[in-house]
C-alpha cells in the first residue's frame, strides 16, 4: 500500500461509515414512507378501480359506466411503457391532484382528483414512493382505453371543468376542531372520496355541495344519504355501528354494504386502523343533517310477515314454471331458504333480515333490484358474505327476467321495506345495464349533437342550393 | 315434417357428464349443441315442489319434485305394478333396481346427496387380485388426473389429511376443508375408534365457506336430496348459465330415440321427438350419450336396424348387460341417548375400510354410514300416528328425532351378463319402449351382506349407544347405475374403449357410469365425471382434428 493509497483509505473509510448509517437510515425512512404510502393507497382504494376483475393488480383495464360513456381506468403501475414509471414527482401529484397526465391531457373526473386534490403534500410523496418503488411493475397495457363519443373525446373541455369545479386545496386542520375530527374530515374528503359518490350532481356533473352526502344513483347502485339525519340519514346508527360498518360492512337489523360500497369495505374500509375509521365516522356524524320528506327511520320499516300459508300444498307438485302463489311463493322459493321464511334472517344475522334494512328502504329501491340480480360478495375479518346473483349472469344461479324482479321486489317493499316505493321494469334495466338515468348535461349535450348536425346539412343546402340557383342565374 | 340442427358437437343429457364436456368442448372453440329429454324448470319451482309435497311422500323416493313429461317419463315412487312403473324391473332383487333419476335439463345431479367418493386402485382390479368381477383397462394412476381434474370443475371440499382420505393417493389438495362434523357424526367416530375402525369425512360437492362459481357457501338446509335450495352443492343445473354464456345451445324438451349411422359405422346424426312428436334431425362432427346408466343403452338398443339388429354400438351384445348399482340395506338403531343426525351434508362420513381386504375373492366389501338425513320428518309421522297432540307430540317428535339413526350400508356389485337391461313391450306417449332391467345382486353381495358388512354393522351400533338394531330386509337401490354399456380394451367383451368410444363407432362416445368395469362401494357420481373430462380430451383432440 502506497502512502496514496493509505490517504484514500484513511479519507474513504469513515466517509463510507457515514454514508453507510446515512443510507440505512434513508432506507428505514423510506420503508417508512413506502409503508405510509401503501396505507394510503389502500385508503384511496385506488385498487379497486385501476385493477379488472382477474387482471393483474393496479394494472387497470376496468369498465366504469360513466353517464357520458364506458371509462376504461389506466395501468398505474410504475411500467415505464404503459404505466407511471416515467412520471416525475410532480407529474404524479399534477395526475393526482389537478387531474393532468404527464403528457399535459386531462384526466376524466372518474379519476376521483377534485376530491384527491385535498393530498398534504407530504402523502403525495408517500404515495409517490410507493407507487413508484413498491408496485411491481405490469409491462402490459390495459385490455380496453377508454374513447368516449364527441364530444366528451375532447379532453381539453375538462380544463374548463377545472376551473369552475376544482376548487380544493391541500388540507390544512382546523384548530377550533378536535384532532380525530380533523384526521376525518380529511381522510372522508380526500383519500376515502365519499363525496364522489354519495354527493349528489349538480349540471355540470360536479359535486352539489350545498347537498353534500345526500345520497345519488351511481351506475347500477344509489349510494344512500350518509348525513346524520335520523330518517334519511344515517342518524340511527350509533357511533359503534357505523365504526362496525366500514370494517364488517354489516350492522345487524340495520343495513349491509353491496355493490361499490360492499367492494370498498373488503378493499379499503376494512384495513383501515381502528382510529382511522373512528375518525372517518365522527367527521360524518358532524356534517349537516340533509333530510327528505321520509318521516320514519330506513332501518325501521317493514316488519316480519308470511303468506306462507295461502299457497303451502296448493297446486302440489307441477312441472310448470309459473309459482301458483305469485309474488309470495317467488319469495318463498327463491329467498326463504336464507332470508327465512318471514324474512327475519338467520339467528346469527349472517343472513340478513329483509326488514329494518336499509337495502330495502332507500333510493327508491334501486339497491334491492341490483341486489336481486348481482347479489353479494364481501370478505372482511367477518368472513365472507355471499348471496348469488339472480340476473342471469354466466355466474348466475338463476336468469330472473326484469318483471319477475319487479315482482319479487315490490312484495319485498310492500311488506318488509319502504311501501312507498315501487320500481318498474325500465328502472331494472336501468340496474342490469349499470346505468343511472341519464344527467340533464348528457341529454342536453346528445340534443346539442343532433341540433349541430341539423345545422350542418341546413348549411350545406342552402349552399348548394344557393349554387346551383346561381348556375341558372 | 323433419327439422334439421347441427354442431360441432352433439350431447344428448344435461347432467353432470354431459355438461362437463360442453364446457370443455366450448373453452376449445367447439360448437355445442345438447339435447334434453325433459323441461327446463327453475330451481324455485322445484324447491316449492318439494316443500308442497306431503311428509310422507318425501321420504319415498327423491324424484317426488320432479314430476316427469309424458314424454320424458323418468321412475317415481315404486309399485312393483308394470303398468304404473317407468322403469320395469324384475328378478329376484327387482327393487333394489328402481332407480331414481330425473329427465329434467340439469338430470340426477338435482337430488343427488353431492357425494364425491373415489375408487381405490383395488376397486379397479377385481379380477387381478381377487379372480372376481372384471379389470378396468388401466390402473388408478391413469385415473387420478381426472379425478382431481373432476374435483376442481365441479369444487370439492375433502380432508387436508391424509390419513382421512379415500384413498390417500391424490395429485393435488381439495379446494376446500372437509365440512365438520355434527354431534351425530362425531359420536360415529368415536364409535369406529373403539372397533378398531375409522369413520372418515366423506368428500362433498359443495361449497364450504367459500363460493365458487357463482354458488353460495353451504348454509345448512340439509336437504341436499332431493335439491339444494341455493345451489350451494353442485348439480349441473348451476352449469347451464355459464355454458349458454360460452356459446352453448340447450334444447330442452327434446327426445332422442335413434343414432343414425352410415356404411362405415359412423354417426351421421341424432334424431329426436318434440313432445308433439316433430321429429328433428341434429348433425355433427363427434356425437355424446351423455344420459346415464338407463337411458344411454335404451337409445342404443332402439336405435336398432336391419343392417344393424342388435343395436349401435352392440356388436358385443353386452349393451344393457352388466347393470350395477351399490345395492344397500339398511339398519335402523334406537338408540338409549340422544344421537342427533341431521347436521351437515345427507351423508358426512363413512366407515370406507369395511369395502377393501382380500375376502373379496368370495364375498362383497362395503361402507358403512349413519345416514345424515334430520329424522325429525319420520318421527313426526310416527308420533301423529299415535294420535299425539301438544306437548307430547313435541316431545315424542324429539326424543324419536335424537335417538333414531339410520345406517347405510352399500356394497360393491360384480358384472353379470345376466343382470340385463332390455326394451319391454310396453311404450311412452311417443311410442318409445320403456326399459326394463332383470335383477340379482348376487350370492357374491348377499354373502357380504350376511358375514361382512352386517356383523360390523351391529357391532358399530352398539359402540354408537343402540339398543336395538334391526337389519331392514332386502336390499335397496342406491342411484348409482353402472354397467350398461362397460368398457375394455377387447371390442368383443365391451361397448366402449378406454376414452368411452363405442367400439364400434368411432365418432360415438358414450361415457359416464354405464362404462364402469366395477362399482365399488360408494357414490360412483366422480368416476362419471373423470371419464366424462377423460372422454373430453379424446372428443375435443379428434373433433379439431377433424
Amino acid at each position: 500500500m502506497n502512502t496514496f493509497d493509505l490517504i484514500r483509505v484513511c479519507v474513504a473509510a469513515p466517509l463510507i461509515a457515514v454514508f453507510g448509517l446515512a443510507s440505512a437510515q434513508e432506507a428505514a425512512a423510506d420503508d417508512a414512507e413506502i409503508k405510509h404510502g401503501e396505507y394510503l393507497a389502500i385508503a384511496s382504494d385506488c385498487g379497486a378501480c385501476h385493477t379488472a376483475p382477474g387482471g393483474k393488480p393496479l394494472a387497470g383495464g376496468l369498465p366504469i359506466e360513466s353517464p357520458l360513456g364506458t371509462i376504461y381506468s389506466t395501468n398505474i403501475t410504475p411500467s415505464q411503457q404503459y404505466g407511471i414509471g416515467r412520471y416525475s414527482l410532480q407529474q404524479f401529484s399534477e395526475a393526482l391532484r389537478r387531474g393532468i397526465r404527464a403528457d399535459g391531457a386531462h384526466l376524466y373526473p372518474a379519476m376521483p382528483y377534485a376530491s384527491y386534490a385535498v393530498f398534504t403534500d407530504e402523502d403525495v410523496e408517500a404515495l409517490y414512493a410507493y407507487f413508484t418503488k413498491a408496485v411491481p411493475a405490469i409491462d402490459q397495457p390495459p385490455a380496453k382505453t377508454t374513447s368516449l363519443p364527441f364530444p366528451y373525446n375532447l379532453r381539453f373541455s375538462m380544463a374548463f371543468w377545472n376551473a369552475l369545479f376544482l376548487d380544493a386545496k391541500p388540507f390544512t386542520p382546523d384548530p377550533s376542531r378536535a384532532t380525530e375530527w380533523n384526521r376525518g374530515k380529511y381522510l372522508v374528503d380526500g383519500p376515502a372520496h365519499c363525496g364522489e359518490c354519495h354527493t349528489p350532481r349538480g349540471f355540470f356533473m360536479q359535486q352539489d355541495r350545498s347537498r353534500q352526502f345526500a345520497g345519488a344513483v351511481l351506475g347500477s347502485w344509489h349510494a344512500p344519504n350518509i348525513t346524520p339525519d335520523a330518517n334519511a340519514g344515517i342518524g340511527a346508527m350509533g357511533t359503534d355501528e357505523l365504526f362496525r360498518y366500514l370494517k364488517f360492512g354489516k350492522v345487524a337489523g340495520k343495513a349491509q354494504a353491496g355493490g361499490e360500497m360492499g367492494l370498498a369495505v373488503q378493499l379499503s374500509f376494512s384495513k383501515l386502523s381502528d382510529d382511522d375509521l373512528k375518525a372517518i365516522v365522527a367527521y360524518v356524524r358532524s356534517v349537516p343533517p340533509i333530510g327528505d320528506a321520509e318521516t320514519k327511520a330506513k332501518f325501521a320499516q317493514g316488519q316480519p310477515f308470511t303468506e306462507v300459508a295461502k299457497f303451502r300444498g296448493i297446486g302440489a307438485t307441477s312441472s310448470s314454471e309459473a309459482l301458483p302463489g305469485g309474488a309470495a311463493q317467488l319469495f318463498a322459493a327463491n329467498c326463504a331458504s336464507c332470508h327465512g321464511i318471514g324474512a327475519g334472517g338467520s339467528r346469527d344475522n349472517y343472513f340478513p333480515s329483509l326488514f329494518h334494512n336499509s337495502a330495502l328502504a332507500t333510493g327508491a329501491g334501486r339497491n334491492l333490484a341490483a341486489t336481486i340480480l348481482f347479489g353479494i360478495d364481501r370478505s372482511t375479518a367477518d368472513g365472507l358474505a355471499f348471496m348469488p346473483g339472480f340476473g342471469g349472469k354466466a355466474t348466475d344461479i338463476a336468469a330472473f327476467t326484469n318483471e319477475q324482479v319487479v315482482e319479487l321486489a315490490n312484495y319485498l317493499l310492500e311488506h318488509y321495506g319502504n311501501a312507498a316505493y315501487s320500481i318498474t321494469p325500465q328502472m331494472v334495466e336501468q340496474v342490469r345495464i349499470g346505468q343511472a338515468p341519464k344527467p340533464l348535461l348528457a341529454t342536453l349535450v346528445d340534443v346539442g349533437k343532433w341540433l349541430a348536425c341539423a345545422l350542418a346539412i341546413s348549411l350545406v343546402l342552402w349552399w348548394i342550393v344557393r349554387r346551383s340557383s346561381r348556375t341558372l342565374v | 315434417m323433419v327439422s334439421k340442427m347441427g354442431a360441432d358437437v352433439v350431447i344428448a343429457g344435461t347432467g353432470i357428464v354431459g355438461c362437463l364436456i360442453a364446457e370443455q368442448m366450448l373453452d376449445a372453440g367447439l360448437s355445442v349443441l345438447m339435447l334434453e329429454a325433459g323441461p327446463r324448470i327453475d330451481r324455485g319451482r322445484i324447491i316449492e315442489n318439494y316443500r308442497n309435497m306431503p311428509p310422507a311422500a318425501k321420504a319415498a323416493n327423491p324424484d317426488g319434485p320432479f314430476p316427469p313429461k309424458p314424454w320424458a317419463l323418468h321412475p317415481m315412487e315404486y309399485t312393483g305394478d308394470p303398468d304404473k312403473d317407468y322403469l320395469i324391473t324384475s328378478g329376484p332383487d327387482a327393487k333394489a333396481y328402481q332407480q331414481a333419476y330425473v329427465r329434467y335439463v340439469g338430470g340426477a345431479t338435482w337430488h343427488w346427496a353431492g357425494t364425491l367418493w373415489r375408487l381405490t386402485p383395488e376397486d379397479m382390479m377385481l379380477n387381478a387380485k381377487f379372480g372376481v368381477g372384471r379389470d378396468w383397462p388401466f390402473d388408478y394412476s391413469a385415473l387420478e388426473p381426472y379425478y382431481t381434474r373432476a374435483e376442481y370443475a365441479i369444487g370439492a371440499a375433502g380432508p387436508s389429511d391424509p390419513a382421512l382420505q379415500w384413498p390417500p393417493m391424490r395429485s393435488k389438495p381439495y379446494m376446500m376443508e372437509a365440512f365438520p362434523f355434527g354431534s351425530g357424526q362425531r359420536r360415529c367416530v368415536q364409535a369406529a375408534e373403539s372397533i378398531g375402525l375409522q369413520y372418515i369425512p366423506c368428500a362433498q360437492a359443495r361449497n364450504n365457506k367459500l363460493a365458487y362459481q357463482g354458488r353460495p357457501p353451504c348454509s345448512g338446509n340439509n336437504n341436499c336430496m332431493p335439491a339444494c335450495p341455493i345451489a350451494a352443492k353442485y348439480d349441473a343445473y348451476s352449469a347451464l348459465l355459464r355454458i349458454e354464456a360460452k356459446g352453448g345451445v340447450v334444447v330442452p324438451n327434446a327426445v332422442v330415440y335413434r343414432v343414425e349411422t352410415d356404411d362405415k359405422n359412423n354417426v351421421q346424426a341424432f334424431h329426436f321427438y318434440d313432445p308433439n312428436k316433430t321429429s328433428t334431425r341434429v348433425t355433427g362432427k363427434t356425437f355424446v350419450l351423455a344420459c346415464n346408466g338407463i337411458e344411454t343403452p335404451k337409445i342404443l338398443l332402439l336405435s336398432k336396424n336391419e343392417k344393424i339388429p342388435k343395436g349401435i354400438a352392440n356388436s358385443s351384445d353386452q349393451v344393457g348387460r352388466n347393470m350395477m348399482d351399490t345395492p344397500k340395506f339398511f339398519a335402523l338403531a334406537k338408540f338409549k341417548d340422544p344421537i342427533w343426525s341431521g347436521l351437515g351434508p345427507v351423508q358426512t362420513g363413512a366407515i370406507m375400510s369395511t369395502s377393501q381386504g382380500d375376502f373379496r375373492s368370495r364375498y362383497a366389501g362395503g361402507q358403512i354410514s349413519l345416514i345424515n338425513f334430520s329424522g325429525a320428518g319420520s318421527a313426526g309421522l310416527a308420533a301423529l300416528k299415535q294420535k299425539l297432540v301438544g306437548k307430547a307430540l313435541d316431545e315424542a317428535i324429539r326424543r324419536e328425532t335424537a335417538c333414531t339413526g339410520l345406517i347405510a350400508v352399500e356394497h360393491e356389485v360384480l358384472p353379470s351378463a345376466e343382470n340385463r337391461l332390455t326394451l319391454s313391450d310396453k311404450k311412452d306417449m311417443l311410442g318409445l319402449n320403456q326399459p326394463a332391467v332383470y335383477y340379482d345382486v348376487g350370492d357374491y353381495v348377499r354373502k357380504g351382506a350376511d358375514l361382512h358388512t352386517f356383523p360390523i354393522t351391529r357391532k358399530f351400533a352398539e359402540a354408537l349407544g343402540a339398543e336395538k338394531v334391526i337389519r331392514i330386509p332386502g336390499f335397496e337401490a342406491s342411484q348409482h347405475i353402472m354397467g350398461g354399456t362397460i368398457m375394455g380394451k377387447d371390442a368383443k367383451t365391451s361397448v366402449v374403449d378406454t376414452d368411452c368410444r363405442a367400439h364400434d363407432h368411432p365418432n360415438l362416445f358414450l361415457p359416464g357410469g354405464s362404462a364402469m368395469p366395477s362399482a365399488g362401494s360408494g357414490n360412483s357420481t366422480l368416476t362419471m365425471a373423470a371419464l366424462g373430462v377423460k372422454a373430453a380430451d379424446a372428443i375435443a383432440n379428434q373433433t379439431t382434428r377433424g
